[in-house]
């Protein structure tokens, strides 16, 4: 076969499948991407050394973090047991109560917001002006964020709960509109005809209708939070992140930072699995729907008895 | 304030459809007062659900007047109006006794809705409704778990407790059996008869409307006529009865 009737049969096969030449022009572009960022195999092999170097030092994990005393923790831990002011439980008992705080002050601030955004739900200059500020407040990640508030108050658990809570704010009203503006829309008209004003159209027909959504985007965010948690720890955040940036810096002691990795692992592991099989309840199988205790808010007992 | 002896709900010389469109429906003129029960047939897709809409206030009249309650339908007084859409309208994975209740926000102070807080009226209210369409035993199940007659009911519970002096109800007989249809017939009598209120409800079956209506309009080609009345073109829309050929 000569080189021009290959070239012509490679071209007609590239032209009639349109999945051939969508292919062809994403390979191009990775290759020019990664030409422009001057990535070569060289650096990988190169890591690859590192990559061994760092395993030698941080293996086997020291799980002496579960053990020893942590002194230097802040806030001062006064229990009498080790363990429990050992580095690793301080810092994931922290690092779930900030995500605890910060998913419950994100929900209680995001909600308000999210009915304003939804346009089935606010006039379309409301919608759209709350969107532009739940979009300003996704722009920061959490480390940005915590960032800010440790300039603002300073070391420590504050700054991570207001770090949270902001990113929670941002990035769960925007989960939450959409719920809202998926609800069916008759309940809303029922309302509506009614005369009842957009608020209470919101607070008693729309986020009754999307509540089981909303636990189960609040429980996601829980998750979201824990892992996050040993992110913002880094920039003095608090959490079990301040606790392995104390052992990375100065000491570089990767053993005990692998220990901690290993605990913060089977910690997410766990409320990873306990949060699905809560939200389980929520979201899966029509028939099996388990109501949220909404009504135990608007009627008392008498009524329901 | 709605005046007595005025007709709760009046269309005059109106245009119904939706903005841009050609309209559905023209020239509508029709009343409905106090204590009646009005019946509105036709065909699938005629435009009976949007006129209803329109008399719910959520769709303007392209051209000429409705009137609810003696206001300007968008201006109704607050709870004057009470809507049945044809899908019900329920909060859904929500108990009977919580979609009950709503019917009583349209009356319901600041205060109480703010704070979720019911007065001792309004659970009387809900509960003597629920007691009413025989869903006691169901106060706390959840709606989604009823059958389509019961949740039917929950609908009439609501706007019972509403009590609204204009009920607009968008095939609130739907498909039930025939005796579950009774029973809903027999719950819009008594709201019409005991409370006064004046209903217009929607319904594709012409045989049954008329049995418990006190009286039908029907919509034909682009015209809304009392039920009996031929309309001016017979061509524009399909017949109600298949008529013998011959």
């Amino acid at each position: 076969m000569s080189d021009t009737t290959f070239q012509a049969r490679l071209m007609q096969l590239v032209t009639r499948r349109p999945v051939l030449r969508i292919g062809l022009i994403i390979v191009v572009l990775l290759i020019l991407i990664i030409n422009h960022l001057g990535i070569t195999l060289w650096k990988l092999v190169e890591g690859a050394g590192n990559l061994k170097r760092l395993g030698a030092e941080a293996l086997p994990p020291d799980f002496s973090v579960l053990t020893e005393r942590a002194g230097w923790a802040y806030p001062a831990c006064t229990y009498e047991s080790d363990f429990l002011c050992s580095p690793a439980v301080i810092g994931m008992t922290q690092t779930i109560e900030i995500a605890i705080l910060a998913t419950v002050f994100g929900m209680i601030l995001s909600l308000p917001l999210a009915a304003m955004a939804a346009t089935n739900l606010s006039p379309p200059w409301l919608a759209q002006s709350t969107r532009q500020v739940l979009a300003a407040m996704r722009v920061l990640p959490s480390l940005i964020w915590a960032l800010i508030f440790v300039i603002v108050v300073g070391i420590g658990p504050l700054a991570g709960v207001l770090a949270m809570t902001m990113y929670t704010v941002g990035y769960l009203g925007k989960l939450q509109y959409e719920a809202l503006e998926g609800v069916s829309k008759e309940p809303l008209e029922v309302a509506r005809t009614m005369g009842l004003p957009r608020w209470q159209v919101a607070r008693f027909f729309a986020i009754p209708e999307a509540s089981n959504a909303l636990l189960s985007q609040m429980l996601f965010m829980f998750e979201y939070n824990v892992r996050h948690g040993s992110v913002i720890g880094l920039v003095g955040a608090g959490g079990i992140g301040w606790y392995m940036n104390h052992y990375l810096s100065p000491f570089q002691q990767y053993d005990k930072v692998l220990a901690l990795i290993i605990v913060l692992y089977f910690v997410v592991v766990a409320i990873d699995q306990i949060s699905l099989r809560v939200r389980r309840n929520f979201i899966d199988g029509d028939a099996e729907y388990r109501k949220p205790r909404w009504r135990d808010v608007l009627i008392t007992r008498d009524v329901q008895g | 304030m709605v005046v007595e002896g005025l007709p709760r709900l009046r269309f005059s010389k109106a245009s119904i459809g939706f903005v841009g469109d050609t309209p559905l429906i023209v020239d509508v003129e029709m009343t409905v007062n106090a204590g009646e029960i009005v019946g509105l047939t036709g065909r699938s897709g005629i435009g009976k659900t949007t006129l209803l809409r329109t008399a719910a206030g959520l769709i303007s009249t392209l051209s000429g007047t409705v009137e609810c309650c003696c206001t300007e339908s968008t201006r109704a007084e607050r709870g004057a109006i009470g809507l049945i859409p044809q899908r019900l309208g329920l909060v859904q994975h929500q108990s009977v006794g919580y979609n009950v209740i709503l019917g009583a926000l349209a009356k319901a102070s600041l205060l109480q809705t703010a704070l979720s807080l019911p007065n001792r009226a309004m659970r009387d209210a809900t509960r003597d409704a629920i007691e009413a369409v025989g869903l006691s035993d169901k106060t706390l199940e959840s709606v989604n778990r009823l059958s389509g007659g019961q949740q039917r009911r929950v609908a009439i519970a609501r706007a019972m407790v509403q009590n609204p002096q204009l009920l607009l109800a968008d095939e609130c007989l739907g498909e039930l059996d025939a005796e579950t249809a009774r029973e809903i017939i027999d719950l819009l009598r008594s709201l019409a008869r005991d409370h006064g209120m004046a209903i217009l409800v929607v319904d594709h079956n012409p045989v049954r409307v008329r049995t418990f209506c006190d009286r039908v309009f029907q919509l034909r080609g682009h015209s809304l006529i009392p039920f009996d009345e031929e309309p001016a073109d017979r061509g524009s829309t399909l017949p109600l009865v298949k008529e013998d050929s011959a």
